[in-house]
């Protein structure tokens, strides 16, 4: 009933930063990107050390920042604490607990865990407890499963692993559906483009579980090329990498066709070859163009779905990255780790939906001039 | 598997009717090769798993573990699994569910996100800057939390019977909002064309223009998407059974169990093969003919 | 501009890839001996740990009073050099090497240990294994019965109410009535009334006959006297735990229960002689922590003073043959040889990695790829029949029994006709020969095999199709007509998947029964089993000690571990007097001999203790006497009531390289003869690798 009405509440909040007026934006928006630089760098340099690059930020963006980004950074915030009651809510509603064991422990056990790690038995003090600690202390809490680590302590060190995998899948993701796309995309309906969609297709019509164990049954187990599993070096890479990339080089190659077969029917591709441009040219020039730009607005959405959403990977491989926390958290309720991992996430999009936007900026004149 | 999004799509104009346009569309579509195989072989597999298990003379839940993993022979077409069941019926029986978790999930999101699209797109303005502000909101958060949470809510509450309800809900709930980008980009354009401003001068009410006016119109490129978020839906049940969270029995039950037991002490290959074979000739099928008919009838939001 | 721009790209992406590399993997020589733990250990505090990955790495860099010998796994000599034990059997004194040292160079001292114990037992900790040591005088005063008081008398915190408010409620609800009979409650309300207030577990030995009558009253009703006289008992026994719990604050790990004679002499007290008592000395929970680690300062508030990540390996401080270098999370533990281990010597391994690997194909293929030489158990469960065929595969029977629990309160298995009926129908021997094959006995009790003393009670349950099928029809479903559908509820994995289907599947078609197999996810299993929302459920049950009351007490009306709903008043007063059999047979022991199956038998070892003529006697008579309570009450579960269906006991297996030496498949007994290991310990404090055997190996 309470969770309700908080609900509802925070609802009305969001919905109403669409009304809020002109200088009340600027106010709200810049403390509020004073307050995400405060949370960013209290941990290195101290409350005090922290609080002088917020207010200069927080300065320069009641300044300098447009109006639209202002209103989007209040409603980010806003629903970034949405996201926290929500989650926090929906897992409280759902059976078990992080302290449930197959030995039923005794009642004193179960209240002393839950004192010890801040866990109180209702939704909405579980929400408060943790907003106070995030905000007052910056830190994301103590896992509940990991005992004696905090949630930092076990995604940050994740972070470097997922990113060179990540960074390794999606550049085999952009080349190879490239390749196959954009090779699709230059004689529609044609043999070339069937074969070049067949292929490309096979990640996303089998499971990637079922490709990463025949992958190391063929290459591992009986070729002997790779490690079979683990973490390391270059050669622990291959394998998942190629695994992971597989179904984003899927999406990929359908944007890329899209993008050349428009692209190609275009008066200026005409020209070019009238020009006497050599097709390899052509193609090169034009029709990769064409088909990069839808696939750089998927790249956002990719990038963070590749470095959180790697847990079959992962656990096939038995990389300690950070795609296992999400899928881990939920299963074991470890309250903190979900919340932890529901924040970076939406922190990952936003950032990467933003760098895509220059992206596209700089590659698209039209957007540019839009911006 | 993946949190493959679809941009935003350009608004476009609507596919305006009239027999010879529809004509043009058929007779792309029936260029477009994969489709054409993809569509005949997705009727072959549909009706193969709904009619053939009556033709095995196997119960799919029969266990006899004395014969399990028989190889394949004229008796078990497909051998038999880790309990002596037929294979080849469960892997008919499997795909029974998996098609209808595929179809059902996608009209759950198909019904949501296209009314909320439409909603959003016809009122446009605050109505829409508001519900599309939501959908900003649900993409923020992992749909793997989403998917794990609700899923092992429904299930929790009736713990004593066995049920596919949540896999269709959850699965519907997380796929609705691209659905709903796209039908409101869609509604954005057609809103203000005359038909609909010829119906509001009627005096039809805003859900009768809706529903009878617009959705009519938006329907082509909701079948077109409907069509490339069943194998996804497939294939995201596949990693649920993975997980262990998923149905009783489905291609990814069988397929993630199979997985398990190639291995070069011992490879049983014939129970992975089987259900891969169908799980990738269907979803392959979809996905082709997915495409297939966005190139033919959308032949503008090629993306 | 695009080469540019190209080429930008490609630098960043080998950048990124770079600096990602470095920082997360530090080139690292490989383990001398590496194996697959299962899963990740969720802490390290030999206190707080239960599981067994946590037990394999707690084992090694910790060690107690006493450490397991490789060949036999009996306890010898660890910290403690000797120690004896008095003849009453009820107080051991330790005698502590001068050699043992923490890591960090400081002595282990008799008052490490009693500060440990005493730690375990603050009711703050929150420890899951403190009642282990509860056989320890006033340990369990200590540990639980301020948390008792509370519960039966207050004050509570929030809305609960207390037992006694609870009781005083109902009697004064009855006063206002006004009604002219004498209301009484009636016995299914007054149980659930307990339930409520988890009665039986804060009331748990109280000694009170008004109270122990009140507890098992499960037929007639209760009137308000019979209340009054029961608060008035409860709030006795609040008063006397309240005053016992003092005592213990004051003296237990001071100079009671176990307490330093001196920095080389460490005292224990039993309540009563256990014969396993000694094991515990090398089972973790009694392990010591470095107090000036752990609890540097000590101002009484255990929330703010522990240091809570002391077992990581920045800040850890341990006494064991191994110490903890490196743990990074869902990659890799690394321990290393300790330089200041007092038999550092003796120990030939340099470094031992502990990988967390869950896949069991994944862990299968380490281990064949030679990345792993020890594999205990996670190997995929259908590849069992070509694994035991390898010369490297072993196994031995575990302490561990599989079962199902039945919904005892709810419609069909509510009937103990019913029960019988699916036990009797069920084909144990397929299950064991053909879908767990590892050569499992099937189970037709509770208590496994192999218990020191104890010998199970004859059992009803056997395969008998047609006695089944007549059950079922006296108890109204002729042929499985009108039989309500149910399910089998089972937590997700792969092994209780396929039992419960072959189950569901039989009992369909050999009873007629709409059965099917219903699959959960851990959690919102164990919450449904835990609400008594099932009809029946897979378990499996784990001795923490050699003893049949590990298997037996959780089956107690209202235990927390009984979840089955199942009540029965005579068993709970079997296992109750299994407490303390002495007091038992002084008491008047022929008001429970009268109902026994044995009663020749159990009046025999009641003379036996009373006439014991010293107490060397007279303590082994009391240890027979107390077998006997527990077959009597085991004999209720599987000939009379069968609440639970027993279905195999555990057969534990792994993979070993044969270059890994000192490893034992079997035990060795000192007198040379050989046993089945049945805790699955594999110390590595003696292990060695033939290094030339391992070159020698041929892998995949």
């Amino acid at each position: 009933m309470v969770e309700t009405l908080v609900l509802l509440a925070f609802l009305g909040l969001i919905v109403s930063t669409l009304w809020w007026p002109r200088p009340v934006v600027r106010a709200v928006g810049a403390a509020f990107v004073g307050g995400l630089v405060f949370l960013a760098f209290r941990g290195p340099l101290g409350v005090l050390g922290a609080a002088l690059p917020a207010l200069g930020v927080a300065g320069l963006a009641a300044w300098g920042l447009p109006q639209r980004v202002l209103k989007r950074v209040c409603f980010m915030v806003l629903s970034l604490v949405l996201l926290v009651f929500v989650t926090t809510w929906l897992m409280y509603s759902v059976p078990g607990n992080p302290f449930a064991s197959e030995k039923q422990a005794n009642e004193q056990v179960r209240a002393a865990l839950r004192a010890k790690y801040g866990v109180p038995e209702s939704a909405t003090e579980f929400f408060v407890l943790y907003m106070g600690r995030v905000l007052g202390e910056g830190t994301l809490g103590p896992s509940l499963k990991s005992q004696g680590r905090t949630v930092e302590e076990l995604i940050f060190p994740a972070f470097p692993v997922s990113m060179s995998l990540g960074i390794l899948a999606l550049t085999i993701a952009v080349g190879l559906g490239l390749f196959l796309g954009v090779r699709a995309g230059l004689k529609p309906n044609s043999w070339s483009d069937s074969g070049s969609m067949a292929v490309a297709m096979v990640g996303i019509s089998i499971p990637n579980f079922v490709i990463g164990a025949l992958a190391i049954l063929n290459f591992s187990l009986l070729l002997g090329w790779f490690p079979v599993a683990g973490w390391g070096g270059y050669q622990h890479l291959i394998l998942p990498a190629i695994t992971l990339a597989l179904p984003y080089a899927a999406y990929i190659a359908r944007l890329a066709r899209g993008g050349t077969i428009e692209v190609m029917q275009q008066d200026f591709i005409r020209t070019a070859r009238a020009k006497g441009l050599s097709e390899r040219a052509v193609v090169l020039k034009h029709a990769l163009k064409g088909a990069i730009l839808p696939v750089v607005s998927f790249l956002g959405p990719a990038t963070a779905g590749i470095l959180t959403g790697s847990f079959v990977v992962e656990t096939l491989f038995t990389i300690p990255g950070m795609g296992q926390w999400f899928v881990k958290g939920a299963i074991n309720r470890d309250y903190s780790v979900v919340l932890g991992c529901a924040l970076l996430y939406c922190a990952l999009i936003t950032m990467f939906n933003l760098l895509v936007d220059m992206a596209y900026a700089l590659l698209d004149p039209r957007v540019r001039e839009e911006l | 598997m993946s949190t493959a999004l679809p941009p935003n799509p350009s608004p476009q104009a609507p596919p305006e009717k009239g027999t010879s346009l529809t004509a043009d569309a058929w007779r792309r579509l029936k260029r477009n090769k994969l489709a054409v195989v993809g569509a005949g072989l997705l009727v072959a597999i549909t009706l193969l798993c709904i009619v053939g298990p009556l033709f095995t003379g196997y119960n799919p839940e029969e266990t006899d573990p004395k014969n399990a993993f028989l190889a394949p022979s004229d008796e078990h077409l497909f051998g038999t699994d880790s309990l002596g069941r037929d294979y080849f019926t469960r892997v008919l029986v499997g795909g029974q569910t998996s098609l209808m978790v595929g179809f059902v999930a996608t009209l759950v999101c198909l019904i949501v996100g296209t009314l909320y699209g439409a909603v959003a797109g016809y009122y446009g303005g605050r109505v829409d800057e508001i519900l599309m502000r939501f959908v900003d909101f649900f993409y923020g958060i992992p749909y793997m939390f989403l998917v794990i949470l609700i899923m092992v809510k429904v299930q929790g509450d009736e713990a004593t019977k066995a049920s596919a309800v949540p896999v269709f809900l959850s699965l519907g709930l997380v796929q609705w909002l691209a659905m709903a980008r796209i039908v409101r980009g869609q509604v954005l354009t057609l809103r203000d064309q005359e038909f609909v401003l010829a119906a509001r001068l009627t005096g039809a009410s805003d859900a009768r223009i809706i529903l009878r006016h617009i959705l009519p119109n938006v329907l082509g490129i909701v079948i077109i998407y409907a069509t490339l978020t069943v194998p996804a839906v497939i294939l995201l049940e596949s990693f649920l059974s993975f997980l262990g969270l998923g149905l009783e029995l489905s291609w990814g039950v069988v397929v993630s169990e199979a997985v398990n037991v190639v291995n070069p002490v011992r490879s049983y290959w014939w129970l992975l093969l089987w259900p891969s074979v169908f799980l990738a000739a269907t979803l392959l099928s979809l996905n082709f003919l997915g495409d297939g008919l966005r190139d033919a009838f959308d032949p503008k939001s090629r993306r | 501009m695009y080469r540019t721009l190209l080429g930008i790209v490609a630098a960043f992406v080998v950048a990124l890839l770079v600096v990602g590399l470095t920082f997360s993997s530090a080139a690292e020589a490989p383990a001398d001996y590496t194996f697959i733990n299962g899963t990740e250990p969720k802490s390290l505090d030999p206190a707080l740990i239960t599981g067994q990955p946590e037990g394999r790495i707690a084992d090694a860099i910790f060690e107690g009073l006493t450490r397991r010998n490789t060949k036999s796994l009996r306890p010898e000599p660890g910290v403690a050099e000797s120690w004896e034990v008095s003849t009453d059997r009820r107080t051991w004194t330790f005698h502590l090497r001068a050699n043992a040292v923490w890591t960090d160079g400081t002595p282990v001292t008799a008052h490490d240990f009693a500060w440990s114990w005493r730690r375990m037992q603050e009711p703050e900790l929150g420890a899951e294994y403190a009642y282990l040591l509860h056989v320890v005088k006033l340990a369990e005063a200590f540990n639980l019965y301020k948390s008792n008081v509370t519960a039966l008398v207050g004050p509570r915190e929030e809305e609960k109410e207390s037992l006694a408010e609870g009781v005083a409620k109902i009697r004064e609800g009855w006063a206002k009535a006004a009604s002219p009979e004498t209301p009484g409650i009636e016995a299914g309300v007054w149980q659930a009334f307990l339930a409520r207030h988890k009665a039986q577990e804060h009331l748990k030995g109280c000694p009170d006959r008004v109270v122990d009558e009140a507890l098992s009253r499960t037929s007639g009703s209760l009137d308000a006297a019979a209340l009054a006289a029961f608060e008035e008992a409860v709030r006795r026994e609040a008063t006397r735990r309240l005053a016992v719990h003092e005592e213990a604050v004051a003296h237990f790990g001071i100079d009671r229960g176990a307490f330093a004679k001196d920095d080389r002499t460490f005292v224990v007290e039993l309540g009563a002689p256990t014969p396993y008592f000694l094991e515990l000395t090398c089972f973790y929970p009694s392990y010591p922590a470095p107090r000036h680690v752990v609890r540097p300062v000590d101002t009484g508030d255990i929330l703010k003073d522990e240091v809570r990540d002391w077992f990581l390996p920045k800040k850890i401080v341990s006494n064991g043959p191994f110490r903890l270098a490196d743990w990074r999370v869902n990659h890799r533990i690394r321990m290393v040889r300790s330089e200041s281990y007092w038999a550092k010597e003796r120990v030939k391994l340099g470094v031992v990695d502990a990988l967390p690997t869950e896949n069991v194909t994944t862990a299968l293929n380490l281990y064949l790829t030679g990345q792993a030489d020890w594999l205990p158990s996670n190997y995929p469960p259908d590849l069992v029949k070509d694994l035991r065929k390898r010369p490297d595969y072993y196994a031995n029977p575990g302490t561990v029994v599989y079962f199902y629990r039945f919904n005892c309160t709810k419609k069909p298995f509510s009937d103990k006709r019913v029960r019988q009926a699916v036990c009797l129908a069920l084909d144990r021997a397929t299950i064991v020969e053909h879908i767990t094959g590892k050569g499992e006995p099937v189970a037709p009790s509770m208590v496994p095999p192999g218990i020191p003393g104890y010998e199970p009670p004859s059992s009803a349950i056997r395969t008998d199709l047609e006695r089944a099928k007549q059950l079922l029809a006296e108890a109204g479903y002729p042929a499985g007509q009108g039989f309500p559908a149910v399910s089998i509820l089972f937590n997700t994995q792969e092994g209780h998947k396929k039992i419960a289907e072959f189950i569901a599947d039989r009992l369909r078609r050999d009873l007629g029964i709409p059965v099917e197999a219903k699959n959960q996810e851990w959690q919102a299993y164990q919450d449904n089993v835990r609400l008594l929302k099932y009809d029946m459920a897979r378990a499996a049950w784990i001795a923490d000690y050699p003893d049949p009351n590990t298997f037996l007490d959780m089956w107690i009306t209202n235990g927390g571990n009984n979840q089955t709903g199942w009540s029965h008043a005579f068993y709970d007063r079997l296992i109750q007097h299994a407490v303390d059999p002495e007091a038992f047979a002084a008491g008047e022991p022929e008001s429970l001999v009268a109902s026994m199956k044995e009663q020749d038998k159990a009046r025999a070892l009641i003379l036996a203790v009373k006439s014991a003529r010293d107490d060397a006697a007279r303590v082994e008579a009391a240890g027979r006497l107390r077998m006997h309570l527990f077959r009597e009450a085991e004999a209720i579960l599987v000939q009379d009531e069968f609440p639970i269906m027993p279905i195999y006991f555990y057969v534990v297996s792994g993979l070993v390289r044969p270059y890994v030496k000192e490893f034992y498949r079997k035990l060795v007994l000192p007198d040379g003869s050989t046993a089945e290991d049945l805790q699955d310990l594999h110390p590595f404090h003696d292990v060695w690798i033939d290094a030339e055997a391992k070159r020698a190996e041929r892998f995949r």
